[in-house]
């Protein structure tokens, strides 16, 4: 087991990840840029380096000064989070070359599932069903707009190296292919450097459902259920649940099933989630991300499983805590992602949080590194902290969450709170009948008075 | 005769040998020795209406003291937040810190003179110290011409980024 870990990322999930540190008895040594010099994890983690100025490029991304904060810290292992260099490859490879333990999946792996169109056909090859579209990276306008023909319009371009609802243009006629083509080359190439891409049918209301897995490198995987995140603006999840309202025992078994074999033959190690589109009683792979994921707290609800303690123990060479026959999804939880934002027009909302009250009770879990009087710093993404509730069953879960997001109070800066306490009003949300477009839907029809919860400035 | 013999085991703590202030300086001496054999740290006996505690804390120093050192205080304290304000090498406009993570070193090899001392005058650009990371050796610079007037590192001392290296004036 390693004796000290550093956590090469930031707010609240670098707090996830010291507390399970903490719980193991390992040391924390935490890495920040100066503008986080007063993060609640720098202040109880046992040791702190501060690695740069606020831009993530020149701290949370740095390589070098990453590494030098592992040397002249002793740590034997770095949990790199979510974002950042979670998926990063390179950064794997050289801490493996200088001994250090990257706690996640082998630079092959994640290299392999980086890129999506070699993602796909290897999760094509391991037996998990994909999105009809062209057989790799498109190379001529006109060979692509057969494959369209092909499957019948509208389809999505999307960027070989892109991911997270990045980098994605749709076409809803022949007319629009080229251009859409175009314009994603050039965003592509933009945004990550590599203008490949790809082309997908283009599903009309699917939901978004992933499947947690873990393995221990060895062949051994097991599934800890699915999530449905189906509720995005901008491919950006808000809301997850686990288990999906959509899906019955059997599909959930089956897809389950139909992943872990994959994994076992892919001999994958850590934490990972395929992320699927589900219609009409269908799953089609889009991608996999080789971390932990921000919605991991609902399947730790739902399991009992401490999902970064294992990957920690994963990463040190011990097996997996749980055979998949172990494995019980217990009632039902929902994640809220709260952003310190305007809930109707998301314009950021950095400053100070002049009053902070979390709820709480049986079932309530808030996963945050804010406090009373911390100032949001305004160079990076606006998750201030999720709300996760539990239930013995979606009711229960859905009435425990209105009670928490009318309890809740953050003062200072305006968040997305009320935005939720809409939602949870929703008939639709209510009966689970949402697809990967209804949030867009609803955010077009005109505002609600939301005279339940506090008013947020205009 | 029962009696007799059960009275004997107290006698062995419970002396008659009074002393001077009436206390029975037998049963403390008997008492402190157990407390070392035995290593624990507090006795207490309670017999016949007395009671008889013996501990081994220390207190410090004794009431009497307290008075002295409060007037030195008075005075130190003014002295004390000045050395403060200048004892902040932050807050210095000569204060050069560091621009990476890494260790120091004052000399470019072992045995070797360090680069600088106090009260070496530097011109703009002159390394003044390298940091390591990564096996690489990085040369710091004088951000500008003048005096180092302070060394605020010592050598192979691992350094995080923005920490205070110097002042030069």
């Amino acid at each position: 087991m390693f004796d000290k870990v550093l956590i090469a990322n930031r707010g609240e999930i670098a707090l996830r990840v010291l507390r399970a540190c903490r719980e193991i008895g390992i040391a924390t040594v935490a890495v920040h840029s100066t503008a986080d010099a007063d993060a609640m994890h720098v202040r109880l983690a046992d040791e702190s380096v501060c690695i740069g100025p606020p831009p993530a490029a020149e701290s949370y991304l740095n390589i070098p000064r990453i590494v030098a904060a592992c040397e002249i810290t002793g740590a034997d292992a770095v949990h790199p989070g979510y974002g950042f260099l979670s998926e990063n490859a390179r950064f794997a490879e050289i801490l493996e070359g200088h001994d250090i333990a990257f706690i996640g999946p082998t630079s092959e792996h994640i290299r392999i599932m980086g890129d999506k169109i070699e993602a796909k056909a290897t999760a094509k090859r391991l037996g998990i069903p994909v999105v009809p579209g062209s057989d790799g990276a498109i190379t001529d306008l006109a060979e692509a707009a057969k494959v369209a023909k092909g499957m019948g319009y509208p389809v999505l371009v999307k960027a070989a190296a892109g991911g997270g609802g990045r980098g994605m243009k749709v076409a809803h006629t022949p007319e629009d292919l080229d251009s859409a083509i175009q314009t994603a080359r050039a965003e592509a190439k933009a945004a990550f450097g590599d203008d490949s891409v790809y082309l997908e049918k283009y599903l009309a209301k699917p939901r978004h459902i992933e499947v947690q897995v873990f393995g221990d490198g060895k062949g051994n995987a097991i599934h800890l259920g699915e999530r449905d995140c189906s509720l995005q603006r901008r491919h950006q999840k808000i809301w997850e649940e686990a288990p999906s309202p959509a899906l019955n025992a059997d599909e959930r078994h089956k897809i389950g099933e139909t992943v872990a074999a994959a994994m076992r033959k892919l001999k994958y190690r850590g934490a990972g989630t395929v992320e699927f589109l589900y219609e009409d009683g269908q799953f089609f792979f889009i991608e996999m991300n080789t971390r932990l994921q921000v919605e991991h707290p609902v399947t730790e609800m739902i399991t009992g499983l401490d999902l970064v303690i294992e990957q920690i123990r994963i990463a040190s060479g011990a097996p997996l805590t749980l055979e998949q026959s172990e494995v019980n999804l217990s009632g039902h939880a929902i994640e809220c992602r709260i952003n310190a934002e305007n809930p109707r027009s998301f314009r950021p909302s950095p400053g100070t949080i002049t009053y902070w009250h979390p709820p709480g009770g049986l079932g309530v879990r808030v996963d945050s590194g804010v406090y009373q009087g911390y100032r949001i710093p305004p160079y990076y993404d606006s998750l201030i902290g999720k709300l996760i509730v539990h239930g013995k069953n979606r009711n229960e879960a859905l009435m425990r969450l209105k009670r928490c997001l009318s309890e809740f109070v953050i003062d200072g800066i305006e968040t997305t709170i009320p935005l939720f306490a809409d939602l949870v009003n929703e008939p639709d949300i209510a009966n689970g009948l949402y697809d990967i477009h209804w949030l867009e839907r609803f955010l077009q029809k005109p505002t609600q008075d939301h005279s339940s919860v506090q008013k947020t400035p205009d | 005769m029962r009696a007799e013999q059960v009275k004997k085991e107290p006698t062995q703590l419970m002396s008659n040998n009074k002393g001077k202030a009436g206390v029975d300086q037998e049963l403390i001496r008997e008492l402190a020795k157990l407390l070392d054999e035995t290593g624990l740290s507090e006795i207490e006996i309670d017999r016949d209406g007395l009671r008889v505690r013996v501990a081994r804390e220390l207190r410090m120093q004794a009431p009497a003291m307290a008075a002295a050192p409060a007037a030195m205080q008075a005075t130190a304290t003014s002295a004390d937040q000045a050395k403060a304000a200048v004892d902040d090498p932050v807050a210095h406009p000569g204060c050069v810190r560091s621009p990476m993570v890494g260790t120091t070193y004052l000399a470019p090899e072992p045995g070797a003179a360090n680069f600088v001392e106090v009260g070496s005058r530097v011109a703009q650009g002159q390394t003044i110290l390298i940091i390591e990371a990564m096996k690489t050796m990085n040369h710091i610079p004088a951000p500008k011409a003048g005096t180092v007037t302070r060394i605020l590192v010592g050598n192979r001392q691992p350094v995080e980024f923005g920490e205070p290296l110097a002042i030069i004036e």
